[in-house]
């Protein structure tokens, strides 16, 4: 049995599909494959005309041909005064394809943290949003009663971009009939159950509070360089980018970039603090008990940390 | 009756939306268009924020090339700061973006451009059925390969930055990163199993062997030498494209600019090409003179664009963005904005990197037949074999003992341009600094020069110049406006423009 995939990019700018591209071992052909999807169309690698696309998309609106699932890249972009002209196909609304196709799937992803939640593009003045929330709010571009086909809300892939895991095991889930467990944003809790910081190769440092203030060193990059593993939830240090590392282990701070409010109102790259403790605590830890413990694990941090000996 | 008609095309496999209008009479085209159909506004997004911000927001402009809007942040910054990066990270910066542009030009070149040659309008083509077996998406040998080793390829920039695409690791004073002798062995390898790849499937020889190629003639006996010459995707390119005429269309406005990119740092054996300190050397190509670059003879025009009237043209350290969705009557039809130099239309690009380097092929060329769409690929196509030898040995000088990062110390106050090329060409950001927080920036993308509306003296942009005159077979199908176009590799999710905010803008610094 084949089922059939359509990947819809709008407002965004491309990565979540070169993201996929890195997927490895299977690679994203033989995991297609393996999967038995049959990729209708995806803009940037598709060939075919114009006039094929046109009826492509009117045949899914029109039910005539079934839509497995539907794969949006990008913010829903709504203005200038909800008209959707910021961004048109052929000169309609791109969020009108958007809707019609959204009403035929029977699953619908989004893939990356514009398509779940406004992200970058939702930031600006164009009036964008995510599928199902807009940033933090429930409701976005098809509200908070949207059900695709199968009885399923818009399965939220954050990140930006996503992990292209993320998306290759979520896709296998849905086909193989096990729907996957999400959290509160509707984001599969196999890839988002965890936090960036989990795996992150400074971890030892933050146990003991050693810090960094400045870039290009060892420790670790939460007290004074804005660094958000501890509050973001993604398997960045877990599955790693590229196979290889990840943002936090070569040393740049996580930037929270699959959080329903990224990209946060405040600097990157710049803790803020309260009485020298971050006033962003990690996830769930409350204050009284998180200063006493830190003092104490700074007072005990081991010489090899504090002169910054131990390799990442 | 009248002869002509109207396509209206939005073309699929470029970044981004992009509808290409064009007129044809007689089979040719007489006249074209070139839409650009989204405005992200990320701009409002840099206005007030932290002034490192556009080190994380910048790069999620455009997925294929997030390592230049990186490299143009950082270097805006670099010069608000007074600061220079230590010389190993200048080669790693470098190495980074030249990574980048080889996945680019060969992705683009495999999986983008030659999509058609395995269409069906060529079926009566002769090597049809060898294209088809190359390049069917999804399915061809070279796809394949292409997609395997340039995945491979992007290791390097996880090794050194921590992921690909959109990371940070750029920032102002050098790279966040101080990788191990180890990590740099590591991205050594995988550049030379790349390098082996692309010299056995791409060109059919050695670097070295290929150098030698510096004219057309000795072009053609190459070719002809050997079976492995004529079979690689670069000789089978040549001859497939050259049956379907593309060395006969697509010339565009015969003007090329560079901004200059990959400084070459003074303690290395790599030399800069022409004496310029750059790989990339800067300049202004027309009528087949070349003149020196000068930033400020840039401006932006928005009288064809979806933007609020202003006189002429401006600079971007002044430029303004308010869009304005005036619909498809007047004469506005395009998101993007219309980049000038000395008021003129110019193109970017490899291929304008090649010919303002004097590239010995390309040049020769370029002298007997015109730029077309052949040529611009053709470019792209062996850019690779120009990069991977610097790449090789600034990753062997690495590792002085000057380190990656030389702190700037916060920063408050200041303006400058990061100047560089993205792997589609020349990019610029102009940033203005005030109180820490970004008060001013103003993006003008390789896309943005390429893909160019008409500006208020009604000039065509290049690919519209580029598209007049090409003949069209199949109005149903026309496969060949699609090749025009995508010769200039055409990224519209890059199209994005700042706004500003405050006083105008003093002297500006440059940050290259
Ligand atoms: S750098 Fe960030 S992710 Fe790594 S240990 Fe510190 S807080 Fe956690």
């Amino acid at each position: 049995m084949t089922s059939t995939l359509y990947w819809l990019q709008g407002g965004g700018c491309g990565g979540d599909t070169w993201s996929l591209l890195n997927l490895e071992a299977p690679g994203l052909v033989e995991a297609l494959e393996l999967l038995g999807v049959e990729l209708l169309w995806h803009p940037s690698l598709s060939r075919g005309s114009a006039r094929e696309h046109r009826q492509l998309v009117e045949d899914l609106a029109s039910g005539a041909r079934p839509l497995d699932v539907l794969v949006v890249e990008g913010a829903v972009i709504r203005g200038p005064g909800g008209t959707g002209m910021f961004d048109t196909v052929e000169r309609r609304p791109r969020k009108e394809i958007v809707a019609a196709l959204a009403r035929r799937a029977r699953f619908v992803i989004a893939a990356g943290t514009c398509a779940s939640f406004g992200g970058v593009s939702g930031a600006g003045e164009v009036e964008a949003t995510g599928l199902q929330f807009d940033r933090e709010e429930p409701g976005g571009f098809l509200g908070t009663a949207y059900r695709s086909g199968a009885g399923l809300p818009v399965v939220n892939l954050p990140g930006c971009p996503c992990h292209c895991e993320a998306l290759a095991g979520t896709l296998a889930a849905l086909l193989s009939g096990a729907a996957p467990d999400l959290d509160e944003w509707n984001a599969p809790l196999d890839f988002y159950g965890l936090q960036v910081h989990q795996g992150c190769l400074r971890n030892e440092y933050h146990e003991y509070r050693v810090e960094d203030a400045d870039f290009g060193q060892r420790g670790c990059l939460f007290f004074h360089l804005g660094c958000r593993g501890p509050l973001t939830h993604g398997p960045c240090n877990k599955l790693l980018w590229n196979r290889r590392s990840s943002k936090t282990r070569v040393g740049v701070p996580c930037v929270g970039c699959t959080r329903p409010d990224f990209p946060p109102p405040h600097p990157f790259f710049r803790t803020r603090n309260i009485a020298g403790i971050p006033l962003d605590l990690p996830d769930g830890v409350d204050r009284p008990h998180y200063m006493a413990y830190k003092g104490m694990a700074a007072a005990a941090a081991p010489e090899r940390l504090v002169a910054r000996k131990t390799r990442i | 009756m009248s002869s002509t008609l109207t396509l209206n095309v939005p073309l699929n496999r470029v970044e981004g939306d992009l509808e290409i209008s064009a007129e044809v009479r007689e089979g040719r085209v007489t006249d074209a268009w070139c839409s650009g159909t989204m405005f992200r506004g990320i701009e409002k997004v840099l206005l007030g924020r932290g002034a490192l911000d556009g080190l994380v927001i910048t790069p999620r402009i455009c997925g294929i090339c997030s390592t230049g809007h990186l490299a143009a942040a950082a270097l805006a910054l670099d010069a608000i700061a007074g600061i220079a990066p230590p010389p190993d990270a200048v080669r790693l910066r470098n190495v980074l973006q030249m990574t980048e542009h080889l996945q680019s030009d060969l992705r683009q070149s495999f999986l983008t451009f030659a999509g058609d040659f395995a269409g069906p309008a060529h079926r009566q083509v002769p090597g049809h059925a060898d294209a088809v077996r190359r390049y069917e998406p999804f399915k061809g040998e070279t796809v394949l390969e292409v997609m395997r080793e340039t995945q491979r390829l992007l290791e390097i920039i996880a090794i050194v930055g921590g992921q690909w695409p959109h990371a940070s690791y750029m920032v102002p004073g050098g790279i966040v990163s101080a990788p191990s002798q180890r990590s740099r062995l590591q991205c050594r390898l995988i550049l030379r199993q790349f390098r082996s790849w692309y010299e056995r499937r791409i060109l059919g020889c050695t670097l070295e062997r290929f150098a030698e190629v510096r004219s057309r003639d000795a072009l053609q006996a190459w070719l002809e030498e050997r079976e492995s010459h004529a079979s690689g995707d670069l000789g089978f390119f040549i001859a497939f494209a050259r049956a379907l005429g593309l060395h006969q269309v697509g010339a565009g406005p015969g003007s090329f600019l560079s901004y200059g990119a990959l400084p070459v740092p003074e303690d290395s054996a790599v030399r800069g090409v022409g004496g310029s300190g750059y790989l990339v050397p800067p300049g202004f190509l027309q009528g087949g003179e070349v003149r020196g670059f000068d930033p400020w003879s840039i401006t932006e025009h928005v009288a064809h664009s979806w933007y609020v009237d202003y006189e002429g043209g401006l600079h971007p350290s002044v430029g303004e963005t308010r869009p304005y969705a005036s619909g498809n009557e007047g004469r506005k039809y395009s998101w993007a904005k219309a980049p000038r130099y000395e008021g003129q239309p110019a193109e970017t690009g490899p291929l304008a990197e090649l010919v303002l380097a004097g590239h010995p092929l390309i040049s020769d060329l370029m002298k007997r037949e015109g730029p077309s769409a052949f040529l611009r690929q053709l470019a792209r196509i062996l850019r690779p074999s120009l990069l991977l030898p610097a790449m090789d040995a600034w990753l062997a000088e690495a590792g002085g003992p000057l380190g990656y990062y030389r702190s700037p110390g916060p920063i408050h106050e200041g303006e400058a341009c990061g100047l560089t090329h993205a792997s589609r060409g020349a990019l610029g950001h102009w940033v203005r600094i005030e109180g820490g927080e970004i008060a001013h920036y103003q993006i003008i993308t390789p896309t943005a020069w390429n893909a160019s509306p008409r500006d208020s003296a009604g000039r065509r942009g290049p690919i519209e110049e580029a598209l007049v005159g090409t003949p069209v077979a199949d109005p149903e199908d026309p496969v060949e406006l699609g090749y025009v176009v995508r010769s200039f590799d055409v990224c519209l999710v890059c199209t994005v423009h700042s706004l500003r905010r405050g006083r105008p803008a003093g002297r500006l610094r440059l940050g290259t």
